[in-house]
């Protein structure tokens, strides 16, 4: 225990150790990306206002993919699960009662949210492999129930149609653009409650329940909590991008959040780097914006996205893009 | 009565089929402690295979009952060295790495396999002609018992005890054992692990080529998305029975089918996958282990 | 019914006692009737050869464990099997014989992980970052600063925690658990892999933690450490108590030694080299 010796240590700013070069790089450019993705409508094709709006849309999902198996380390393949109910819940609100759109919002990411609780919380406690299963499950009775049209209010097999935009500060969302923009901007939203997540205990307490459980919960972490609670946090958000969902395509069917959907939502996350917003964003580019450069080939998406995800696992297992050590 | 006693031929039927794609899941789950989610798809390709095998001119000179042989050998060969490729290339590389790795790599074959399926053969759903296995069924009671079903029951049966002895009562099988229960010590026992890992790539596949193909058999058709709905119920049937426990396999594939024959039966066709599904989650819940499994526990 | 707290001195209020435990995995007996109790500024010590079951008595007090029989209680509640968390709760802490440091985080974020339950945010006061949650930030950071100073790891507080050297990381760790300012702390091994010179630093830090108002068990195989350090010394074998009592009596008393003794093939077993020592010089 020795003060004399030391040099004075200024105490450092944040929780978070300073960041890399590439890391201050990246939190210029990457605003400055955003603000030019604003342009997209003005001069992009069509074709291509569709797909910047559908990447935003999938970002938020694969985001919050990124929540609860990135960060807090759970198994979840069936994520999907609450995409579809948070457009489901929406397309129902707004067709069946009349809702106005914006009011199904917060209704949405609310009920998704208190899924996600509901049904975690008596599996938390499985082992990865099998928790990975019942989250398989749980996605297959949700298609299953959307198919069958359970209560006789998600239109089946074929969905509901005919979801409309919202109307804010009386200009109604209605054209493709009108949507980008809304999706743009959520997108930013989320990217900034992320960011926030990473520099506020809850986000440190998911890394330590993910890094070394017992260790936590010898800290006082209730960890079956927490886990719960990402599982909430993570499908409410979800949720919200489901409603975007629903009205970008003013469509929901069961067709959209099904098993497959959600394999590629836990891919995106390990093959773009777990805990990595970049990473993240990058997984979601590769899958959805890239096959549409090349729409001769569509058929081959999945056989090359197979490929991919194997050569990435062998050849580098931490992610296409890391998180930077010392923050995650 | 007869429904009951339909519902039950129908169900150790499907049983047996879910029980010899189980064993691939549980045989590798042992092992390796890594859910091959390939499976599904390569006990489809021996459908896929096997039709094929059916189907070409080239054998049209050979009698019903040697074609049907000789198109169950051809899956059971391809597969298993597609299964073998699988683990060279998709598994074996990231032996030491961290298990989520292998998950993804394996979800990635599987797209890979059954994306393939789809390029080679077609999207469409593949027939199987009609004239392969004699058109008999016998009465039990008011239930019937088809030609195609006694065939499948016997064949799953026969593998299944021959499996059994196999995994008991050979050297081989023990070693396979004893890899499953500790890789390490089995290593310094002298057990050649790579072989035994080997073999159960050989193993697992060909039963599993052996299920898919009956699977066409009995629907006499078949398509490239069947593995993923086959092979879920199969790793389902695997996971009640205690994932990694070979006599839990063909107990889970057993009980899955009576229960799918008979939830089908009562409930509803429809909500068939769910109930299943519904199935698992209870039971987890109560055994986190499975029926037959091991309980785990955490050294500190 | 518990006597009244005194300020400093050992022989006060006993804060944990642990009342005929036991623990039984499958056929094996690891702790048979173990009964003992720490007072309130004590450093106690449990000794014993390999494999008498020390570990395994520490993570049924912490609740990694859940005893069989017998009962374990805190300010004379019981706390037998409760979830480790509560137990962290109620003001115990450890620190691992592994060393159990947060991978791929810094010694800054692993110490901070040390004040979880100080922490007021609530869930969504972190996701909007409210002014707040930055202030209870910068106090979380200070006060694991302060803790970082006295262990002498304020240099490396930056530094990812696994890539310090042995000792290093044993302080971090241990920085980890004062952070909280329990009132209990339990260290299991804690001069494992150290020289002799961290050694006696290893001692006057845990006088200094006793200092500071807070009770110590440790588990050790140094001697050098146990029988300079400690008030009260239970040395346990097969998982059952051989002997307690103050370091001088337990050095030459013949159980213990029989105990030590009764190992195949520990040629460097301090407590044997110790006692050889004595035998030398008297």
């Amino acid at each position: 225990m020795n003060h004399a010796n030391q040099t004075a240590q200024p105490t450092p700013a944040t929780v978070a150790p300073p960041a890399g070069a590439g890391t201050r790089l990246l939190r210029i450019v990457g605003p400055l990306l955003w603000v030019a993705g604003l342009a997209i409508p003005s001069v992009m094709s069509p074709a291509w206002i569709t797909i910047g709006g559908i990447f935003a849309i999938y970002s938020i999902v694969a985001l919050s993919q990124d929540i609860v198996l990135g960060r807090a380390g759970m198994y979840d393949m069936g994520h999907a699960v609450f995409f579809g109910i948070g457009a489901y819940t929406s397309a129902i609100l707004s067709l069946s009662f009349n809702w106005p759109i914006l009011w199904t919002i917060p209704v949405a990411i609310v009920l998704a949210a208190a899924l996600g609780a509901i049904l975690s919380a008596p599996i938390v406690k499985l082992r990865g492999d099998y928790l990975l299963v019942v989250t398989i499950g749980f996605n297959a009775i949700f298609v299953l129930a959307m198919k069958n049209n359970v209560f006789g209010l998600t239109g089946g097999a074929d969905g509901l149609f005919g979801v409309s935009g919202p109307t804010l500060f009386g200009h109604m969302f209605g054209t493709q653009s009108d949507l980008f923009y809304l999706n743009w901007v959520v997108m930013a939203i989320v990217l900034w409650l992320m960011r926030n997540l990473d520099r506020s205990s809850l986000g440190r307490t998911f890394r330590y329940i993910k890094h070394d459980e017992l260790a936590a919960t010898t800290l006082g972490v209730n960890a079956r909590n927490y886990k719960v609670a990402a599982f909430a946090l993570s499908a409410g958000i979800a949720g919200l991008a489901g409603t975007l969902f629903a009205m970008q395509l003013s469509a929901v069917s069961p067709g959209s959040f099904q098993f497959t959907d959600s394999v590629v939502l836990f891919a995106i996350v390990l093959v773009g780097g777990q805990a990595s917003v970049p990473g993240v964003l990058l997984g979601t580019a590769m899958m959805f914006v890239v096959p549409q450069i090349f729409t001769e080939f569509a058929q081959y998406r999945y056989l090359v996205f197979g490929i991919a995800m194997i050569l990435v696992m062998i050849l580098r297992p931490q992610g296409i893009w890391p998180a930077r050590k010392g923050a995650l | 009565m007869d429904f009951i006693l339909q519902q039950f031929i129908n169900g150790v039927t499907v049983g047996g089929i879910y029980a010899l794609i189980a064993l691939g899941y549980t045989m590798v789950y042992g092992v390796l402690k890594m859910i091959n989610f390939a499976h599904g798809d390569l006990c489809i390709l021996g459908a896929f295979i096997g039709l094929t095998t059916l189907t070409s001119g080239a054998l049209g000179g050979l009698s019903t009952p040697v074609l049907l042989v000789l198109a169950f050998l051809i899956a059971m060969i391809v597969v298993a060295v597609a299964g073998t490729l699988l683990d060279q290339f998709a598994y074996k590389p990231l032996r030491k790495a961290h298990r989520l790795s292998a998950v993804v790599s394996a979800l990635g074959a599987s797209m890979l396999i059954e994306n393939g399926i789809m390029l080679i053969w077609s999207p469409n759903v593949q027939v199987f002609p009609n004239n392969l296995l004699p058109n008999i069924s016998w009465q039990i009671g008011g239930a019937y018992l088809s030609f195609v079903q006694l065939l499948i029951i016997i064949c799953a049966f026969l593998l299944m005890a021959a499996l059994y002895f196999f995994v008991h009562h050979t050297r081989v099988g023990t070693a396979i054992r004893a890899t499953a229960i500790d890789q390490d010590a089995a290593r310094l026992m002298g057990i050649n692990v790579n072989r035994v890992i080997a073999m159960v790539f050989i193993i697992g596949p060909v039963l599993g080529a052996i299920g898919g193909l009956f699977i066409g058999l009995y629907y006499r058709q078949t398509y490239f998305t069947m593995g993923w709905s086959y092979g879920l119920n199969a790793f389902i049937a695997a996971i009640i029975g205690g994932i990694g426990n070979i006599p839990g396999a063909m107990l889970g594939g057993l009980v899955l089918g009576l229960f799918n024959a008979f939830a089908a039966g009562y409930i509803s066709s429809s909500w068939q996958d769910a109930i299943t599904f519904a199935l698992l989650i209870a039971i987890l819940l109560v055994r986190p282990s499975g029926l037959l499994g091991e309980r785990v526990a955490e050294k500190v | 019914m518990n006597p009244p707290l005194s300020s400093n001195p050992p022989s006060g209020e006993v804060l944990l006692e642990l009342d005929r435990v036991g623990i039984s995995f499958g056929g094996l007996r690891a702790v048979d009737d173990l009964s003992f109790q720490v007072r309130r500024g004590e450093i106690v010590g449990l000794i014993g050869p390999n494999g008498a079951g020390k570990t395994t008595v520490f993570n049924m007090i912490t609740g990694v464990y859940r005893p069989t029989d017998g009962q374990i209680r805190w300010h004379g509640q019981e706390i037998t099997g409760l979830a480790p968390h509560l137990i962290a709760k109620a003001g115990v802490r450890r620190t691992f014989q592994t060393i159990r440091l947060f991978a791929d985080m810094t010694v800054l974020e692993n110490v901070i992980a040390g004040q979880h339950l100080l922490m007021q945010q609530s869930w969504w006061q972190g996701l909007l970052r409210t002014p707040a949650q930055r202030r209870e930030e910068h106090a979380l950071v200070e006060r694991a600063m302060e803790v970082l100073h006295q262990l002498d790891l304020a240099d490396v507080a930056q530094e990812i925690a696994t890539s310090l050297p042995y000792g290093a990381q044993r302080r971090v760790e241990m920085a980890r658990t004062l952070v909280a300012r329990p009132e209990l702390i339990i260290l299991d091994e804690p001069a494992a892999g150290l020289n002799e010179q961290e050694s006696a630093g290893l001692n006057d830090t845990i006088r200094a933690i006793r200092d500071a108002g807070i009770t110590v068990i440790l588990v050790e195989h140094d001697m050098s450490v146990v029988m300079n350090v400690t008030d009260n010394i239970v040395v346990i074998n097969f998982g059952k108590k051989i002997a307690e009592g103050k370091p001088a009596d337990i050095r030459t008393n013949p159980l213990v030694i029989e105990a030590y003794l009764g190992q195949d093939d520990d040629e460097d077993d301090p407590l044997m080299n110790a006692i050889h020592e004595e035998q030398a010089q008297s």
